[in-house]
């Protein structure tokens, strides 16, 4: 039965690249989306990934099914989209989070003008949803390259990140500047969408950062307890979707997304804080001892 | 209390200059030649009504707020700099305990990678001893009292050994036995050699603390003495 469950993955070759960046992801966009989480900026991802997706879709229409191409277009309409948005929320004292709206929503608008301009959008959808099991060897050099650069900057910044999310003012007496910080990490952020969008989709990318980080809120209150529990459910949701995608003939990001989105609802039910669950038993119980709590 | 570190090196005695700083926000003149220094072992009222201009202060002295004219000169590295700001500036959801606070202040002189040895460690038990948190050490930052709170951010500026402190209304919303450990523990900083300005409204505390007043009013400083200030009239204005 287990070897019948899991002979796929080792099986056949597209299902081993497959694997590999679908962990390769999984151990990286998730930590990036605890932080996120920490810094109520939830739906900045989403908005990163719409930003993402004209860019895409523009290398697409000038190079073709071109990985590299769609790739560099990706992260170039990301990251003009973060860099206008910092600049412009920086330059007018404006929240940031309304100007990423703002500029992913006109990259949105022209990215769609750009693609009816050229005719065909038949083949966009694999660019909208993904087919992770095309995933080929350069893009797996991809993906795995990303995932690579990104655990080094990650480590590299993660206590200024740190010391930022708590408190900026701490951060600035030290004579360090915010926005450079918080450039990079968004820059991370893109990085890590166009990596995704091959697998899962510019869509769906951002799932496998945010729904890991959201669930393993209701589990753990440590920082560390944050990104390992969201690593942990990032990779499962990769395998398990995967192994799902192949015996159920699904397609395999939804599968992915959606095992993820499983595993967000059964938290925020049964999850150890802040759940349905954990709420109501707090309720039932509230002649304890405040000690007991501990 | 016994000091808990011993500064080694000698300090010059002027931490920090003002030379006719004038501050603005936006396009209102806040502050206008504002003159002072602030040596070593000095703590230093920063006195005024609400909209005098101290938080302004604090801000062009922490290089926050670009001076219209003057400037401000610090000879105080950015990692010995703390600045306890008000406490509504911290994200008190992040998942971060006391100690970690406290430990944090390490980060300024040990960067990204260097490693918190058994010293820090066992430097950061001491702080936390101090300021009577031991029994709060693994507790979140969520669910400390306001109290609490203020003397985990008081840690962290022992841990990061400050010669220069900034505090901005630091008794607002604390009770009564931490404002009397947050008072013991910053005269021990001054005399171990630390410049601290401190924003206070409460004038009983301003007496008991500071060794010179700076008063703000109308967009000048005029600077003072405790005994000074200390007559029923002002004392009256300070309260607010």
């Amino acid at each position: 039965m287990i070897d019948w469950l899991f002979s796929p993955l080792l099986d056949f070759g597209f299902m081993r690249r497959a694997l590999v960046a679908g962990l390769a992801l999984s151990l990286v966009a998730p930590p990036l989306g605890v932080f996120l989480t920490l810094r109520g900026m939830s739906l900045v991802g989403d908005a990163m990934a719409h930003a993402v997706l004209p860019g895409v879709a523009v290398g697409f229409l000038l190079a073709g099914f071109s990985l590299p191409a769609m790739s560099f277009g990706g992260l170039l309409a990301g990251l003009l989209v973060a860099g206008l948005a910092g600049s412009v929320s920086r330059l007018t004292g404006h929240r940031e989070d309304s100007a990423i709206a703002s500029f992913y929503l006109i990259s949105l608008a022209a990215g769609v003008m750009l693609i009816s301009m050229r005719g065909s959008s038949v083949d966009l959808t694999h660019v909208l949803f993904g087919s992770i099991l095309a995933v080929n060897g350069t893009a797996l050099w991809l993906i795995v390259s990303v995932s690579s650069l990104t655990l080094i900057v990650l480590a590299a910044i993660f206590r200024i990140l740190v010391v930022e999310c708590l408190d900026p003012l701490f951060l600035r007496g030290q004579g360090i500047r915010g926005g450079a910080v918080h450039g990079l990490f968004l820059g991370l952020m893109v990085l890590n969408l166009t990596a995704g969008f091959q697998t899962l989709g510019t869509l769906m990318a951002v799932g496998l950062m945010m729904l890991p980080a959201t669930a393993a809120r209701f589990w753990s209150k440590r920082l560390e307890g944050l990104m390992g529990l969201a690593i942990a459910i990032g990779m499962a949701s990769s395998v398990g979707g995967l192994l799902l995608s192949y015996h159920a003939g699904l397609p395999s990001g939804p599968c992915i997304i959606l095992l993820a989105g499983v595993i967000y609802l059964l938290s925020a039910l049964f999850g150890r804080y802040h759940s349905v669950f954990a709420r109501w038993r707090r309720r039932v119980q509230p002649m304890l001892p405040p000690d007991a709590h501990g | 209390m016994a000091p808990l570190q011993t500064r080694s090196m000698a300090e010059p005695d002027t931490l920090l200059t003002l030379e006719s700083l004038s501050l603005a926000q936006g396009n209102r003149m806040v502050l206008e030649n504002i003159d002072g220094h602030f040596e070593a072992g000095t703590i230093t009222a920063l006195v005024g009504a609400n909209g005098a201009g101290k938080s302004t202060l604090v801000q062009g002295i922490m290089g926050e707020l670009r001076p219209v004219s003057g400037r401000v000169r610090c000879e105080v590295p950015n990692a010995r700099r703390a600045w306890l700001p008000q406490q509504l500036a911290l994200d008190l959801t992040f998942p971060m305990s006391v100690e970690e606070l406290v430990m944090s202040g390490c980060w300024p002189t040990h960067g990204s990678f260097e490693r918190y040895g058994a010293a820090e460690y066992r430097r950061g038990q001491a702080v936390m001893q101090r300021l009577g948190l031991q029994a709060f050490e693994h507790r979140p930052l969520g669910e400390l009292s306001g109290g609490q709170r203020q003397r985990a951010l008081l840690g962290r500026t022992l841990m990061q050994e400050a010669q220069l402190l900034l505090l901005d209304e630091p008794f607002a919303n604390v009770d009564a036995a931490t404002v009397e450990v947050l008072i013991d523990v910053l005269r021990t900083m001054a005399a171990e050699g630390a410049a601290i300005i401190i924003v206070l409204h409460d004038h009983d505390q301003m007496t008991r603390l500071a060794d010179r007043i700076l008063r703000l009013d109308r967009g000048h400083g005029t600077w003072s003495t405790p005994s000074r200030a200390g007559d029923a009239s002002s004392s009256a204005e300070t309260l607010t």
